[in-house]
């Protein structure tokens, strides 16, 4: 059995219930009145205080206590979770955090946010209220009085819905029994006649003596859970008493020895005895027929839960997806074994593991998938805090919390983001000052949104400030040598300048965003993730960035093409349409190579060029029309293979340089094929044709 | 045949210790994360036991105790819940509602496992 | 660097490249396999200009010889690809390399390698860690660590 570290179990935990409460605080700051939000806080503090002392984060449970404390009187309505509130507990959520990690974590700051919070609760005043300590145990701890006497005398009659509510006398009588051996006498007396019998109460008063020198807490804690409701009598066994049990017992042979309970002797109320019955002792509990008034067959309920959530460790995940991965790529060579041979019973069977495989594959990638809101959550308090902060009001607009990246993804593009949103809220949106004379709601709208489109989900991050400052980003792009002085660039090409290293456009470093990491974080990482980023500006109106990534990075569909000896992938998502390289082709003045799409003309690049195949082209050339960002354009292969399912293997560092690929793949036949990234070829390719337009141009000239 | 637990709690890292701490005395556990989910474990198959926390989302522990109770299916089945209150209270009103014993906050498996031989036996 | 190589005795792979022996770190050998379809990187330059499928993992191939200047004879049957692990950027990677000939596992002693000389060297001597000797037979200890980051700056470029 594998164990697992329930302190683990509750860090995870933890870190769920504390984006609960912080969520629920953010909330409660738009909604104080709303009941529902408070419980839900109180609820997160109450689970995170209990599980933390069960699991030993007793710093936690302890600074928690305190924290609920404070925060039960908004819960009775004792105070208003205003902004002072809100803050010392976002302030306390955090510490929180910190003691999760570390117990010693920082405790000065510990008692100030308490008193903040306090402070916020009591409208000012500091009470001067001890914690109060909790008893963590309230069973089993003995007193330290000695044993006054070997033997005890104990009488008990048990409430008379008992048995109903759940108490099994016999069950107390075995744990009497298991302190020492025990004279157990049913004094039936109160059992009515059999008409007037409920037969679920309990009419039987118990006498028991008990020989073992014990200290009477101990006999109290057998009856803890009864003993309130119920009638007890513990006392020194005397030793009169102790012959009268002795005659007990005489007057039932066989009662001190070993054996099971005889069926009576259970004392099922239903069927009474007009006399005093000896319970032989000690018995085998186990053994002991136990009275069951419900006929409850133990019978093992089913374990299947419904809508049970499972938590299993990323990096199973990531192995299954590998293992997933080497059983597509064996299933591709199984395949074509299959095709070669021709052998009918073969082919089913390769299509039927063709079949499986494939939606193993669907399901694998699937527990991968992580909807986008997990993430969009902590922007929240990050859009809230950096608010606070600038003296900016700030209106978040979550939108497509639901679209779902796979897991590596979304943990990747945490730093992009919370980059891209600072940068946002720091250098775009103006001052509500800046922003009423320029005719804006004082209020800024920072609008982080998600949408699949295709093979690709798109994130925007838009704000409605004052937009990229054309002027001043090619002011510092020359100054930081980005670009020569007075160079030719497109809008495009000039904001995209924002992202490269080196490049800030704050004239004044704030504590923010000026910490010498820049947006070109933002897209080494995208990039790493084989993603691409789109900045749209509007002057006065706002900024749009928006990141198209891949819905995975394990595997993608691919178009396997020719172009000379070698095969490529081309991702599936990209591809628009395939058609034959004819004479639908035109070339434009400028000798520039288009084809004429039903009306549309889009250029093309032959891939033997690019990749500078020599050789005798084939007869049929196709063109394979993709589209790249914004534009479509068109790649000549030398011959379409198919379809196929394409486990994406990352190069090496030593390939680590080349754009043009965004991985290999390794085909059905165990050739390595490379990946196409489109973008990036397109790019190549553009500017390869560039260059030797202008050759051309230079030796014409 | 080995008895069956039912064991409620929104935390899942207590449903699971406590979940695991039983399975390896013998018993067999069936979880719920809220006194709804709970009710309807508990009513539509048997158990043995119930070990319940109080302070829960959809269903609190305590209507779920009082609503569990109201159905011929509890007769007889001990409930503990489980407290990190230390104030008679609870107590009282979850005894009210027909609670068997109960448990305080934090436990070690040790006492878990004593409590729940105390109520459902071995 | 050269002072570490002098310090213990080797274990190396030989291997023959042109008419030079080169020593590869056994240690750091993984597998020799007979020669694999090839499948060419466009721009990638000559060194590491081919990716091969070492059991399911996509792994560059390079070819020593073209850091070294070598003439580089077309494969035959003696060709191999020794699969190693170079240190790149202090991470290890995988990757084959190209040899015309395995020649056998050898011990060269500490004491017989001697640093590289500076001049009268066919070869260029920052590539070269140290010249071993064995017999009659001089062996070239490679620095692969800065052959590598050389030819992907190459790549690179």
């Amino acid at each position: 059995m594998s164990m697992i570290d329930p302190a683990e179990v509750f860090r995870q935990e933890a870190a769920d219930l504390i984006e609960t409460l912080e969520q629920a605080l953010l909330d409660l700051q738009q909604r104080p009145d709303d009941r529902e939000i408070v419980g839900l806080a109180f609820r997160a503090l109450h689970t995170l205080k209990g599980s933390g002392a069960m699991f030993g984060f007793t710093a936690v449970s302890d600074f928690i206590h305190e924290f609920e404390t404070a925060f039960d009187r908004v819960r009775k309505g004792e105070a208003t979770a205003d902004r002072s509130l809100i803050a010392a507990a976002l302030d306390a959520r955090d510490h929180v955090s910190a003691l999760i990690e570390d117990p010693d974590a920082d405790p000065e700051r510990g008692h100030a946010i308490l008193a903040a919070l306090k402070a916020a609760v009591e409208g000012g005043e500091i009470a001067g209220e001890a914690p109060v300590a909790e008893t963590p145990l309230e069973m089993g701890e003995p007193l330290a009085e000695p044993a006054a006497t070997s033997a005890w005398h104990i009488r008990f009659k048990l409430p008379a819905d008992a048995l109903t509510l759940g108490t099994n006398p016999l069950l107390l009588l075995d744990e009497m029994r298991d302190l020492g051996p025990c004279e157990v006498t049913a004094i039936t007396e109160a059992v009515p006649a059999l008409d007037r019998l409920e037969p679920e109460e309990c009419h039987i008063t118990w006498d028991v003596q008990l020989m073992a020198a014990v200290e009477r807490d101990v006999i109290d804690d057998v009856f803890l859970f009864v003993r309130d409701d119920m009638v007890l009598s513990i006392e020194p066994l005397t030793a009169g008493e102790a012959i009268s049990a002795h005659k007990a017992e005489a007057e039932a042979p066989a009662a001190a020895s070993a054996g099971p309970d005889k069926a009576p002797a259970s004392a099922a109320p239903a069927a009474p005895e007009a006399t005093a019955q000896t319970v032989p002792a000690p018995a085998a509990p186990a053994a002991s027929p136990v009275v069951k008034l419900v006929e409850a067959p133990a019978k093992a309920a089913p374990r299947t839960e419904r809508n049970a959530t499972l938590r299993v460790p990323a990096e199973r995940l990531d192995e299954l997806m590998d293992r997933v991965g080497e059983l597509v790529i064996a299933q591709a060579r199984l395949s074509q074994l299959a095709e070669t041979l021709k052998d009918s019973a073969l082919v089913n069977v390769a299509e039927e593991i063709e079949r499986l495989t494939s939606s193993l594959r669907d399901t694998t990638m699937g527990t991968r998938m992580v909807p986008i809101g997990t993430l969009f959550g902590r922007f929240r308090r990050l859009v809230h805090d950096l608010s606070e902060e600038l003296g900016k009001p700030i209106a978040f607009v979550p939108e497509g919390e639901d679209t779902e990246l796979d897991k590596t993804v979304i943990e990747q593009l945490a730093d992009p983001l919370v980059h891209l949103i600072r940068n946002a809220i720091d250098h775009g949106l103006e001052r509500p000052e800046g922003r009423a004379s320029a005719g804006k709601p004082e209020t800024g709208t920072m609008r982080l949104s998600a949408q699949h489109r295709g093979a690709e989900v798109a994130i925007t991050v838009s704000d409605d400030g004052r937009g990229l400052d054309a002027a001043r980003i090619r002011a510092r792009a020359e100054e930081a040598g980005l670009i020569a002085p007075g160079q030719q660039l497109s809008s495009d090409e000039l904001n995209r300048m924002i992202f490269e290293p080196g490049f800030s456009t704050a004239s004044e470093v704030t504590a923010l965003s000026g910490r010498g990491v820049g947006m070109d974080v933002v897209k080494r990482t995208i990039d790493g993730l084989r993603g691409s980023i789109d900045v749209e500006t509007q002057a006065g109106k706002g900024t749009t960035v928006t990141l198209r990534l891949p819905l995975t990075l394990a595997i993608i569909d691919g178009l396997l093409v020719q172009v000379g000896d070698s095969r490529y992938t081309i991702p599936l998502g990209a591809v628009e349409e395939c058609v034959e390289l004819d004479a639908r082709t035109e070339a434009d003045a400028r000798g520039r190579s288009f084809l004429n799409l039903r009306g549309d003309l889009v250029p093309y690049l032959s891939l033997r060029d690019l990749f500078d195949v020599t050789g005798e082209t084939g007869p049929h050339q196709k063109i394979v029309v993709v589209s790249a960002g914004s534009m479509r354009v068109g790649l000549v292969v030398d011959q379409i293979i198919g379809n196929n399912q394409t486990v994406i293997k990352q190069l090496s560092r030593l390939h680590s340089g080349i754009k043009t690929f965004s991985g290999a793949t390794i085909l059905g036949d165990g050739t390595v094929a490379l990946i196409l990234d489109v973008l990036n070829l397109v790019s190549t390719g553009q500017k390869r044709e560039e260059r030797g337009r202008m050759e051309r141009l230079g030796r014409a000239a | 045949m080995s008895k069956t637990i039912l064991v409620v709690d929104d935390s899942a890292s207590v449903r699971q210790m406590v979940g695991m701490t039983l399975k390896q005395a013998g018993y067999s556990v069936v979880e719920a994360s809220d006194g709804r989910e709970a009710l309807d474990k508990a009513t539509s198959s048997p158990v043995d036991a119930v070990i319940t926390d109080l302070n829960m989302p959809v269903m609190d522990g305590l209507t779920f105790i009082r609503e569990y109770r109201a159905t011929p299916s509890s007769n007889g089945v001990p409930i503990v819940f489980l407290t990190t209150e230390s104030d008679a209270g609870i107590k009282a009103q979850a005894k009210e509602a027909g609670a068997t014993g109960w448990m305080v906050k934090p436990f070690k498996t040790d006492q878990l496992l004593s409590v729940v031989r105390k109520v459902a036996g071995a | 660097m050269s002072e570490i190589a002098k310090e213990k005795d080797m274990q190396a792979l030989t291997i023959g490249l042109q008419d030079e022996l080169i020593a590869l770190e056994a240690v750091r050998v993984r597998e020799i396999l007979d020669p694999v379809p090839i499948t060419a990187v466009p721009h990638a330059g000559e060194f590491v200009g081919g990716l091969i499928n070492v059991r399911g993992n996509v792994v560059p191939l390079a070819d020593l010889r073209v850091m070294f200047g070598m003439e580089r004879a077309a494969m035959n049957g003696d060709t191999r690809i020794v699969v190693m692990e170079i240190d790149i950027d202090d991470e290890p990677v995988m990757v084959g390399v190209l040899a015309e000939k395995v020649r056998d596992v050898a011990d060269i002693e500490a004491g017989s390698i001697e640093d590289a000389p500076k001049v009268g060297m066919r070869w260029p001597a920052e590539f070269v860690r140290g010249i071993g000797r064995r017999g009659e037979d001089f062996i070239i200890i490679p620095d692969l660590e800065r052959i590598f980051a050389a030819g992907t700056e190459q790549a690179a470029a």
